[in-house]
């Protein structure tokens, strides 16, 4: 039996990440060093879906980041769909636990997203120099690092249903 | 059969998924009133939330900081004592200057100029979620006379323009970003050119001369020309710290250093109205182009 869909709590989950990310990280992390709560929140959520569910829900997450953007918008949609696809795609080729796995993804999907914006970006004409992700990247690392398992531990997002019983 | 009407299927939907991506950023690449309006409007549901967690944030923020800076106070004291015994002696200078400041001030009439601007003061509430584009939110919208288009600055010069605004949230696009762009010249030899972001990392500004051989030196400050419909005239943005010859050698590129500093921007204030031809209080950078 698979686990129940509930966009609605993957909204409400994403609200949150969006008032962290825009009203209380900028005051802690100077500008161009904030990293990406809704990545971080994308791999959570999709550590546990199928790669359906995890296209649909990085998909959401980023169509909410463009929207309270309001520049680019499919740019988010796009890369945090892709992301919520892989990671649900390949979960189950890692042993599950509560802290290194989503560290450990929740850090590469920092790095990932942001040089595939990056290009992005600069393929539409933004011309932006490497520095502005290199700088900021190993804290980026980090903070996805230590906050994805975190935020994981916060919110109580674990498996709810075996993994063979999960629908592809 | 079936299988390959199910693969054409999952094709055609990529497939426009894709289209409507590529369109969707294609046409809100550059900044669009009726798209920014959509996310000023959300920005204005979700304000009294992110000003609790904006408040939060600083306090978390300056505790930290605080504690960060610990080690370094000691050794900050014994410089600032040094500094102190100058900066004495430098008062009975400044005094001088001051008054011969005010005199000035009063000959060039800009008292009167500053009567005349209209502002409102405004809070920082929250930045824009994506670390490429540097926009903020202020609490301020168009029930408190904000309009798109308005240019917003602070105490230490020009801090970017009103580029959407809900009844009580406005978005405005800072100086930093790289398709802000403003009208500016040097301060002292008026060689002008344009002003956009360049790093949101390092936090410089790009200015492009017009001219093929300008007059501008390190140290200079820059200014906003007036040219453009935004920016009222003589409004500081910065100070020059390098130039360089563009990639072909047509063009100099001066890369400055703003007057504002953006990590620490907690509040500012719109520019309403201002007096067409006037010049800008000295306070903000102006009296000197």
């Amino acid at each position: 039996m698979p686990a129940s869909y509930r966009p609605l709590y993957w909204a409400i989950v994403f609200i949150f990440g969006l008032l962290v990310q825009t009203a209380l990280l900028p005051q802690v992390f100077p500008a161009g060093y904030v990293p990406s709560v809704m990545v971080s929140l994308v791999v959570l959520l999709a550590l546990y879906e199928s790669p359906r569910r995890g296209l649909a829900l990085g998909m959401l997450a980023g169509a909410m980041t463009d929207l309270l953007g309001g520049r680019l918008i499919g740019l988010n949609t796009a890369t945090y769909g892709l992301l919520g696809y892989y990671v649900a795609k390949y979960q189950e080729r890692f042993k599950h636990d509560q802290i290194f796995v989503p560290g450990l993804i929740g850090a590469l999907s920092q790095l990932v997203v942001a040089i595939a914006q990056w290009m992005i970006l600069n393929a539409v004409g933004y011309s932006l120099p490497w520095q502005v992700v290199a700088t900021p990247l190993p804290y980026w690392i980090l903070f996805g690092l230590l906050f994805t398992p975190a935020m994981g531990g916060i919110l109580g997002i674990r498996p709810r249903v075996p993994s063979k019983s999960r629908r592809h | 059969m079936g299988e390959w009407g199910q693969r054409i299927r999952r094709l055609v939907l990529a497939a426009m998924i894709i289209a409507l991506v590529v369109t969707s950023m294609s046409l809100t690449a550059s900044p669009r009133v009726r798209v920014i309006r959509v996310s000023s409007w959300i920005a204005s549901a979700v304000s009294p939330i992110s000003f609790s967690l904006a408040w939060i944030g600083n306090k978390v923020g300056r505790g930290v900081s605080t504690l960060a800076n610990l080690y370094a106070v000691e050794q900050e004291n014994r410089i600032l004592r040094a500094k102190l015994v100058r900066y004495n002696a430098m008062r009975l200078e400044l005094s001088e200057v001051l008054a011969d400041n005010g005199q000035l001030r009063s000959l060039l009439g800009l008292k009167q100029a500053l009567g005349g601007w209209k502002l409102a003061p405004a809070s920082v509430i929250a930045r824009s979620p994506s670390t490429w584009f540097d926009t903020v939110v202020v609490d301020r919208g168009t029930s408190s006379g904000v309009r798109p288009g308005q240019a917003v600055i602070a105490p230490q010069g020009v801090v970017g323009r009103v580029v959407g605004a809900s009844a009580s949230t406005a978005t405005v696009m800072l100086i930093l970003d790289p398709r802000s762009g403003a009208g500016a010249i040097d301060a002292r030899s008026q060689a002008a050119g344009v002003v956009s972001g360049a790093n949101p990392v390092s936090g410089l500004l790009t200015f492009k001369l017009f001219s093929h051989r300008p007059n501008i030196d390190s140290g200079d400050a820059v200014v906003t020309s007036g040219y453009s419909q935004y920016y009222p005239k003589g409004l500081l943005i910065g100070q020059v710290t390098r130039v360089a010859k563009s990639q072909y050698g047509l063009t100099e590129t001066a890369t400055v250093r703003p007057s504002v500093d953006f990590n620490n921007l907690a509040r500012v204030m719109i520019v309403l109205s201002h007096p067409g031809q006037a010049a800008v209080p000295p306070v903000f950078g102006g009296g000197r182009s």
